[in-house]
């Protein structure tokens, strides 16, 4: 394990502490790491080692779970031959754009209206949030059957109130994957805009105010207050986001089964046909693999980032 | 005409409240100006219309699951013609709901000691205890934050096989002791916890166990709730792993129930009878803990 190793290399020791006992502090170490331990083997067992294996697996041939040989780059280079992983990877920068064009900005405005009101402010935090703690799969069924096409569809019947026409929805190709953003903003928008009140309401008063004697108008004090204090935040939402819908799945397998055609299929979602579908274990930890790498490169921007704003500090 | 008479009278009183207002860009002495009353009465319009809309899905599930298959597929309608309880229970019976919710039951509750015990001690080592190199481990939880859940899975469900635990709820239980999100909310809290207290009590000459028990745990009540909360709806809806380790077992879930519904053709009514009785006890939960997970939602996801 990796405790073994790091006790030598470990030489982080405060003046005040030095001067103890060394045997008490090994005493508290050993404890300290029996108390850890059965959470540092259940990492371990669900997420480390599953990671490791899964770049093995994807250099191996195996009949189901059962490694039968090393396959080299087979497994790879059969992924990205195949026709559904070229739409696969289109569609998820697709989803992607989509997610940035609609999802990014909805949280941010929905934030600074909120803030703004004094009636019925927790009624809105509240209501925003609601539909976080829905679960996926009921809010894609809810969903679905907005969508439906023809008279009896939800949004045919709010929209036909309004004296417009009835829309094919999400079987029209070209709408399918805005669309199954939007139905993501609606669940996940209120949780982010309560993550920005949280920075709005922590801008000082004595900032609105001093604009304010300088003859600052409301909307100068959104442009140069509000929005510089949101920035970074918002910097580190927008990847987050990037790498949460890059790992879309549900959505579009039950909504559609990546159709129509294949214009909603996804880079998870095809993984999961191969497991399932196909069982064929070596290519979806191939296709997993690839997606990690992806974001693990993300992961790296996010952390440069975020440690450009301790350093600014 | 009527209206506006009551609007007017009431118009002092709607902008009164504003001079409370401690947060955001318009300030009390903003709200004389006509134009910026204006906009103070649409921004509610418009935050109304918001809620509305993030609500309106819920109640229209509602609803729709009194109708039956007749009227929802002729009926341009959204109002049910009549609630009748009975075509619910019927649906319950049909499904055998009892069992799913059973073993959901069974599955959040296992999740919930183990998202809380688990995460909860590697946290505390994290933060208190301080082994030497705990930073190895540490950064490890850290990163497998950004690492996707599912990207593993394909090696993580053999791995379930391979130890024999397949078709049970234990592995989906543990799986809950092992959430870099929790343990980074309960690192931050167990920071945050008086330092001079503990070290009071050790003076004292507690040991460490006394001081995790006595000091640390009733001052841990809150971050506990806000982890078993996350837990339990988290675990509600958790259906990918469930469904690879229990589909095809009686120990079914509600939600692996869901999940199945897209293989096998089902009518309409049924799909939205059963993902309404699936959102009843997560919307309970929302709403006997509605300010615990709005206030944790918003401060503690950001600063991991």
């Amino acid at each position: 394990m990796d405790f073994t190793i790091s006790r030598h290399k470990d030489i982080d020791t405060s003046p005040k502490t030095a001067m103890r006992s060394k045997s008490r502090f090994r005493r508290k170490d050993v404890f300290g790491w029996l108390l850890i331990l059965p959470s540092l083997i259940l990492f371990t067992f669900y997420i480390w080692e599953p990671l490791l294996e899964n770049i093995r697996l994807s250099f191996c041939s195996a009949k189901l779970y059962t490694v039968t040989g090393f396959a080299g780059l087979d497994n790879y280079k059969a992924v990205i031959g195949d026709v559904d992983f070229m739409a696969a990877f289109r569609n998820t920068f697709s989803y992607t754009f989509w997610s940035l064009v609609i999802g990014f900005l909805v949280p941010i405005i929905m934030a600074v209206l909120i803030s703004e009101t004094v009636h019925g402010k927790s009624l809105f935090r509240v209501g925003v949030y609601f539909p976080n703690i829905m679960p996926t799969l009921a809010t894609i069924w809810v969903w679905s059957y907005f969508f439906m096409p023809g008279d009896t569809g939800v949004l045919n019947i709010l929209l036909g109130k309004l004296g417009i026409a009835p829309s094919q929805w999400l079987n029209n190709a070209h709408f399918t994957i805005p669309l199954i953003i939007i139905t993501m903003t609606w669940k996940s928008a209120g949780s982010t805009a309560l993550i920005y009140m949280a920075n709005i309401s922590g801008i000082s008063p004595d900032l609105y105010e001093a604009a304010t004697i300088d003859g600052a108008s409301i909307w100068q004090r959104v442009a140069h207050i509000t929005v510089p204090s949101i920035f970074s935040i918002a910097r580190t939402m927008l990847i987050l986001q990037v790498i949460s819908v890059f790992q879309i799945m549900y959505e579009p397998m039950i909504f559609k089964n990546g159709g129509p055609g294949n214009a909603s299929i996804s880079l998870m979602m095809l993984m999961y046909r191969y497991l399932t579908r196909d069982y064929n274990v070596p290519k979806a930890a191939a296709l997993s693999v690839l997606v990690s790498i992806f974001l693990v490169v993300l992961s790296i921007v996010y952390m440069s980032l975020t440690r450009d704003k301790e350093d600014k500090r | 005409m009527k209206d506006m008479k009551i609007n007017n009278r009431k118009r002092p009183v709607f902008f009164n409240k504003y001079a409370e207002k401690k947060d955001g860009v318009i300030r009390s002495y903003d709200i004389k100006s006509p134009s910026v009353r204006a906009w103070a009465i649409i921004i509610t319009l418009i935050c109304f219309f918001m809620a509305i809309v993030s609500l309106f899905p819920a109640l229209w599930l509602f609803l729709a699951s009194f109708k039956d298959i007749k009227e929802f597929t002729r009926e341009v309608s959204i109002i049910p013609k009549e609630f009748d309880w009975e075509r619910m229970a019927a649906t319950w019976k049909a499904f055998k709901f009892t069992k799913f919710y059973t073993n959901s039951l069974i599955h959040v509750l296992g999740a919930m000691v183990c998202a809380v015990l688990f995460n909860g001690l590697l946290a505390y080592g994290f933060a208190i205890l301080k082994p030497r190199g705990y930073g190895i481990p540490l950064a490890l939880v850290l990163w497998s934050m950004m690492i996707p859940g599912t990207a593993g899975i394909v090696a993580l469900f053999r791995n379930i096989n391979n130890v024999g635990l397949n078709h049970s709820f234990v592995p989906l239980w543990f799986a809950y002791g092992a959430n870099a999100f929790y343990v980074i909310l309960f690192k931050q809290f167990f920071e945050e916890l008086p330092g001079e207290l503990l070290e009071a009590a050790r003076l004292d000459g507690c040991g460490i166990f006394r001081i995790f028990t006595d000091i640390v745990l009733p001052l841990s009540r809150p971050i506990i709730m806000v982890v078993a909360i996350f837990a339990i709806t988290g675990a509600w809806s958790d259906f990918l792993l469930p469904y690879l380790v229990l589909n095809g077992t009686d120990k079914t879930t509600v939600m692996v129930k869901l999940f199945s519904f897209k293989d096998t053709p089902t009518d309409a009514v049924s799909v939205l009878r059963a993902s309404f009785f699936a959102i009843i006890p997560p919307t309970i939960i929302f709403a006997l803990f509605q300010k615990q997970i709005t206030d944790s939602a918003a401060t503690g996801a950001v600063k991991g």
